[in-house]
């Protein structure tokens, strides 16, 4: 039996990291820890070692892109696959995008779990095969 | 006989007794005479002139009596004179009576009575031909008096009289008037004219009463008031025409000014109602424009608005949607508690829907151009409304030319135009249909689409694709609507009528054009017109 993997959730609002914490622990394959301030956001990552992060955009104090900025420069951290929930882009953009912020894939907020799943799925074969040829 | 007596003057200046007829005039039962001779010649004048004389009575040798004539003619011309003459000289009777003179009578052949009956006859007729002579001068000077021309022809179209206003504008004297026809004084197509009035009058014996153009022998043109009547004789037989006219040409004239002026009046009124109307068209327009402005100002801010409302809404859609996920896959739940988790997450999906919608239309509209087809983006949105094509029982006849060139486009953008046609004409078809798509390269008419020239020249060949729905059309009055935003023929809750607002934007972006009608056979159809391969600047 394979150990759980670990996800972070760091988004500003406590409600939305419940209602993924809440889902991915149903499947029983996860462990997720939440973390509603972008500052501590570092730290949560590097006490935690999580195996994919879930990162919110916009939030007050500090935004996605600069946690995301504080965790690449931790060899660590640099790794860990990080993927954006974001209400600012649109279905419709993250074609247009190639599905990614800053080379990370994102998913608009609202979304489907089952659509959440298949992206930390990819994102730990990615992070554990490397990207596919 | 009664009356006054007759103051009668003999002249007969012989030495003898008066002529004894004469003298036993006094006993005439015929008349009563007042009988005065004078001897003397040269006494006559004064005394016509200066006694009442109703008669002169002429006892004179031939060559004295036809002087006498002569003196009493000029002093007092009305008085008649009767002759006597001698037996046999009955030539000299006839030369006096040629000269003036009522009668004659053969003293040797007259009684008393018939000289009474002969002198009074005498007057009467003097009196008559007076009468007859005044007449003649009042009708006289009434035809050559009045400013009018006047004539009169036979049957035949000859004239029998001109009076001299006639004459002088004919140029003519009577006499060389009287006997010719109009054929002999005008151009023959202008006598033929005059001939069929003068028909006219003939047979119809009504008046002719008309204003015409009249060319003068002198060639001047005229324009002139004829009437023209039907002349009787006596004995009520047709036999010929007269007519009277005048010169109304300066009255023509100012009536011709008068109708040009009217006319002229008639046409600017026409022209300012004209330019009225199209003042109040402006000003309509003008409004209207206002009114746009103000709409779409008012829907920038609303777009605005939105994006940033639109953010802020999608958490708490998000936390409900994954606890809806959760809670349905985590609760003993029966058919209601079903029922409940299906209608909160359609609601969240359409809550979500309309965000969507408010996001797009007030996002930032460049395009990411390349050259693509235009058969597999259609092909990709019918993919896309799979779904709701089965659950709304709609069938598709999908017709799309093989041989349509490239197309410059961003392939998100158009292939959101269709999606939004698509299912447009899905939820027009409430019970089911027809979706029918055609693809087509043909050159532009001009009318396909408002504003479509703009965008296309007539005759330029143009990609064109017409989506068909089966459903019930559109109300002829909303279709110039249903480019606005925040138009929607849908129900509450299953439509932002911001669906074609965006289209049509996207469109236009591309630099096509888009149009709406309802089609004969029922039901709607959308025209989307695009360039073949042309460059669009994002």
């Amino acid at each position: 039996m394979t150990s759980k993997k670990r996800i972070l959730v760091i988004d500003d609002e406590p409600d939305m990291t419940l209602m993924v914490r809440l889902n991915l622990e149903k499947t029983g394959r996860f462990e997720v820890r939440e973390e509603n301030n972008a500052v501590n956001a570092y730290q949560a990552a590097r006490d935690f070692k999580p195996d994919v992060i879930l990162l919110d955009v916009m939030m007050p104090d500090m935004d996605g892109g600069e946690v995301l900025f504080e965790l690449k420069k931790d060899p660590t951290l640099k790794k860990v696959p990080v993927i954006f929930i974001t209400a600012t882009v649109l279905q419709e953009e993250v074609g247009a995008k190639g599905g990614t912020i800053a080379g990370h894939p994102f998913i608009p907020k609202p979304f489907k779990m089952s659509n959440l799943l298949i992206m930390i799925e990819d994102a730990l074969k990615v992070a554990t095969e490397g990207p596919a040829k | 006989m009664q009356g006054n007596p007759i103051n009668l003057l003999l002249v007969d200046p012989s030495d003898r007794e008066a002529c004894q007829v004469v003298v036993s005039l006094a006993q005439s039962p015929v008349a009563q005479f007042d009988l005065t001779r004078i001897k003397d010649l040269k006494a006559v004048r004064r005394h016509v002139e200066t006694s009442r004389t109703d008669i002169v009575l002429l006892d004179l040798p031939a060559q004295e009596g036809r002087e006498m004539l002569a003196v009493l003619q000029t002093a007092a011309p009305s008085i008649p004179i009767v002759v006597l003459t001698d037996r046999g000289d009955e030539a000299a009777a006839l030369e006096a009576v040629r000269e003036g003179a009522q009668d004659y009578f053969d003293k040797s052949k007259v009684n008393a009575d018939t000289l009474a009956h002969g002198l009074h006859y005498a007057i009467e007729r003097k009196r008559a031909e007076e009468a007859l002579q005044r007449s003649q001068a009042f009708y006289h000077s009434l035809v050559e008096s009045l400013p009018q021309s006047i004539f009169r022809k036979d049957l035949d179209g000859r004239f029998t009289f001109g009076n001299g206003r006639f004459c002088a504008e004919m140029n003519k004297t009577p006499n060389e008037i009287v006997g010719n026809t109009d054929f002999d004084f005008f151009p023959k197509e202008l006598a033929e004219k005059y001939r069929a009035d003068d028909q006219r009058v003939i047979e119809s014996g009504k008046l002719f009463d008309v204003v015409e153009k009249h060319i003068t022998p002198a060639g001047d043109t005229l324009y002139v008031q004829v009437i023209k009547s039907p002349v009787y004789s006596t004995s009520r037989e047709l036999i010929g025409t007269q007519g009277i006219f005048w010169d109304v040409t300066e009255k023509y004239r100012a009536e011709e000014e008068l109708r040009r002026v009217n006319a002229d009046l008639a046409f600017k009124e026409a022209e300012l109602l004209k330019t009225l109307s199209a003042l109040k068209d402006s000003h309509e327009d003008l409004i209207q424009a206002q009114l746009h402005l103000i709409q779409a100002e008012k829907m920038e801010s609303v777009g605005r608005l939105a994006a940033g409302v639109a953010h802020e809404v999608k958490n708490p859609l998000a936390i409900i949607s994954m606890g809806l996920e959760y809670l349905d896959e985590n609760c003993q739940i029966g058919k209601n508690e079903n029922d409940v988790f299906r209608a909160m997450s359609e609601a969240v999906a359409r809550a979500d829907s309309i965000i969507r919608g408010l996001v797009d239309f007030s996002a930032d509209r460049r395009l990411d151009v390349a050259s693509h087809s235009l058969n597999a983006m259609i092909q990709r949105a019918l993919l896309l409304v799979k779904h709701e094509l089965t659950s709304g029982h709609v069938t598709t006849d999908i017709d799309l030319s093989p041989d349509l060139p490239q197309i410059r486009l961003d392939p998100t953008k158009i292939q959101q135009v269709f999606v939004n046609l698509f299912m447009n004409a899905i939820h027009a078809m409430s019970t089911g249909g027809v979706l029918r798509v055609r693809t087509r390269l043909k050159p532009i008419h001009g009318d396909e689409a408002p504003g479509i020239t703009d965008r296309f020249k007539p005759g330029q060949p143009a990609v064109v694709t017409e989506v068909d729905d089966t459903g019930s059309g559109i109300p002829p009055e909303k279709l110039a609507k249903v480019w606005d935003p925040f138009f929607t023929t849908k129900g509450t809750g299953h439509g932002t009528g911001l669906g074609l607002t965006v289209t049509r934007k996207i469109v236009e972006l591309h630099g096509g054009a888009i149009a709406i009608s309802n089609r004969l056979e029922g039901g709607a159809r959308v025209t989307l017109l695009l360039h073949p391969d042309r460059e669009i600047s994002p």
